[in-house]
């Protein structure tokens, strides 16, 4: 019933962490038992260590938070001997380890993928669209050419499946999933962080210590669903959903945008045993509904055949039910 | 949490959530402040600052909230008879502490400050078991100005020497001016940094300090939620001139 896929990789479940919101998963080990989550997705590893953007980093907005973290990592020496294995061990015989890979060249984006093909992961998660940093890694995200090199790059050194990270920054981003389809990735993760601002007019400077900062939780999630519904209307790739996922009934909807699979983030700052209860609950409710995850995915889209006769879900209705 | 508050040091803190204040979405990271011994229950020092805190406040008797923890590094433990400089709320680390003390024979010393005696919240916890000295700013309890006058003359009078050892959880500007001075006198001080945080628990890397020290092995942040948020002043960047 829960079962789904992207691509060749089958999970046991769709629920999976983000990027950058839960570490390698470590930290959270003693809240609940991450053996049940789909698969834990690493913090974006750079080839050499980045200690990241001064503080302030994080503030919270009205139902989301501003981040500029910018990809603070100890670098892919450190975190294949030090990271890589606690991931398996986390997630077990039936849980996906996936490693989200930054780089700010196609050269770095192959070194990573060479080497963490060679570490041994279920997947590789190549993120494009960091708001975050500065160097010229913006025009992955933005440009179709850029993305479609760059994600060609990373599939022709390595066999496992790889996903395509893309930005919700971009005028048209239908275009920029159909760029990294063509370089041939086997699913695409939308979104990333809308990037953003707040100013604290008493200093009469931005709140945040590099300034603008990258918006994430509830309030992108209306975002995120759309685009998921977009990209998946027009392009033949499985989409990994996220932005602002809370609760079960968040997942249902981003299944029936389109999406085969989500990812867990801003939330899960407030509650580390979010993810194991999304899949209770989320088992719980199509149990319910009588159906699986997959006859769910893109049910939303015209072609898909007939809504499914009931009550409407009230607006804000998942807002309630959390606990 | 469900079930009884783990056993906790002072210094270590609790992020708190009230899962239904729609539209405050992250919790907020407070000391623990008391605990039954069986951890029965446990009690947090709040003052309504903004959305968060305020939200807090607003709790009614029986309604749930979302409690994660112990977090974090406790104060030393190997200090015998510290110095405790608090202001505000910033007195909440220093309960079980001041417990643990008068439960050895050796009543802790606590400077507290405040705004004005309603700012000294939890004074009447203390004056049982600590020695205690207020100050507030505007003299309606204690020494007319600020604790840090408070302790620099116990220093003056050779009450507290150098050497000596100085806990202080407050608002940054009094952090700041406890370790500076503390410096200069050649006392030793642990401040209880009390940074915007996202999880509390280490995955967020939002609660980042600047550092300099051997336990941070060469990186330059370090994220309070689970290498302080106690920290001696010497490793804080930021106290450096």
């Amino acid at each position: 019933m829960l079962a789904t896929r992207l691509g060749t990789l089958q999970l046991t479940n769709p629920v999976l962490s983000a990027s950058g919101t839960f570490g390698s998963g470590w930290e959270g080990r003693e809240f609940s038992d991450l053996s049940r989550v789909g698969g834990l997705v690493s913090k974006t590893v750079t080839v050499k260590p980045r200690p990241g953007n001064p503080p302030p980093r994080i503030l919270e907005t009205p139902a989301g938070m501003l981040n500029s973290i910018g990809l603070e990592n100890k670098g892919a020496d450190y975190f294949i001997p030090e990271s890589l294995p606690k991931m398996k061990q986390l997630v077990g015989e039936h849980g996906r380890v996936i490693v989200n890979i930054g780089g700010e060249s196609i050269d770095e984006f192959v070194e990573l993928a060479e080497r963490f093909t060679a570490a041994g992961v279920d997947a590789l998660e190549v993120n494009l669209s960091c708001p975050n940093v500065q160097e010229g890694r913006l025009l992955f995200s933005t440009s179709p050419q850029m993305c479609e090199r760059a994600v060609a790059a990373v599939k022709a050194v390595t066999d496992v499946p790889v996903f395509a990270k893309l930005s919700p920054n971009v005028t048209d981003v239908v275009e920029i999933a159909r760029a990294a389809a063509a370089g041939g990735a086997d699913g695409l993760t939308a979104i990333n962080t809308l990037i953003g601002m707040a100013i604290d007019w008493r200093r009469q400077r931005p709140v945040l210590g590099r300034g603008i900062g990258g918006l994430s939780g509830p309030a992108i999630r209306p975002v995120a669903v759309r685009m998921v519904y977009e990209i998946t209307r027009a392009v033949d790739v499985p989409v990994i959903g996220v932005g602002g996922i809370q609760s079960a009934s968040d997942v249902l909807e981003f299944l029936c945008a389109g999406a085969a699979a989500v990812q867990v983030g801003t939330a899960q700052f407030a509650d580390p045993a979010l993810m194991v209860r999304l899949v209770e609950d989320l088992e719980r409710e199509l149990a319910g509904l009588g159906r699986s995850v997959g006859e769910l995915i893109g049910s939303a889209h015209p072609e898909a055949g007939p809504a499914t006769p009931g009550q409407p879900a009230a607006a804000g209705a998942s807002a309630q039910e959390r606990r | 949490m469900d079930g009884p508050i783990p056993v906790t040091g002072p210094g270590q803190f609790y992020m708190l959530r009230t899962p239904t204040r729609w539209p405050v979405l992250l919790p907020r990271p407070f000391s623990l402040y008391d605990r039954a011994p069986d951890g029965s229950w446990g009690s947090f020092l709040l003052k309504g600052v903004g959305p968060g805190t305020n939200a807090l406040l607003d709790v009614d008797v029986g309604e749930d909230v979302l409690v994660t923890g112990p977090l974090g590094r406790t104060f030393p433990a190997d200090i015998e008879d510290p110095v405790c400089v608090a202001g505000g709320v910033g007195l909440a680390p220093f309960l079980l502490l001041a417990r643990a003390a008068k439960a050895n024979d050796r009543p802790v010393r606590l400077l507290f400050g405040g705004r004005d005696r309603a700012a000294l919240a939890g004074l009447e916890d203390f004056e049982p078991i600590a020695r205690v000295a207020t100050s507030t700013d505007d003299g309606s309890h204690g020494h007319h100005g600020l604790v840090t006058e408070l302790l620099e003359r116990m220093i003056e009078r050779g009450e507290v020497r150098a050497g000596e050892t100085v806990f202080c959880c407050g608002p940054d500007p009094m952090m700041h001016a406890v370790a500076k001075l503390c410096e200069r006198r050649g006392l030793r001080c642990f401040l209880s940094l009390e940074t915007y945080m996202a999880c509390g628990y280490g995955v967020c890397n939002g609660c980042t300090v600047e550092v300099d020290g051997e336990r941070f092995r060469g990186w330059p942040y370090s994220k309070t939620c689970l290498e302080g948020p106690v920290y001696e002043a010497c490793e804080l960047v930021e106290l450096r001139s």
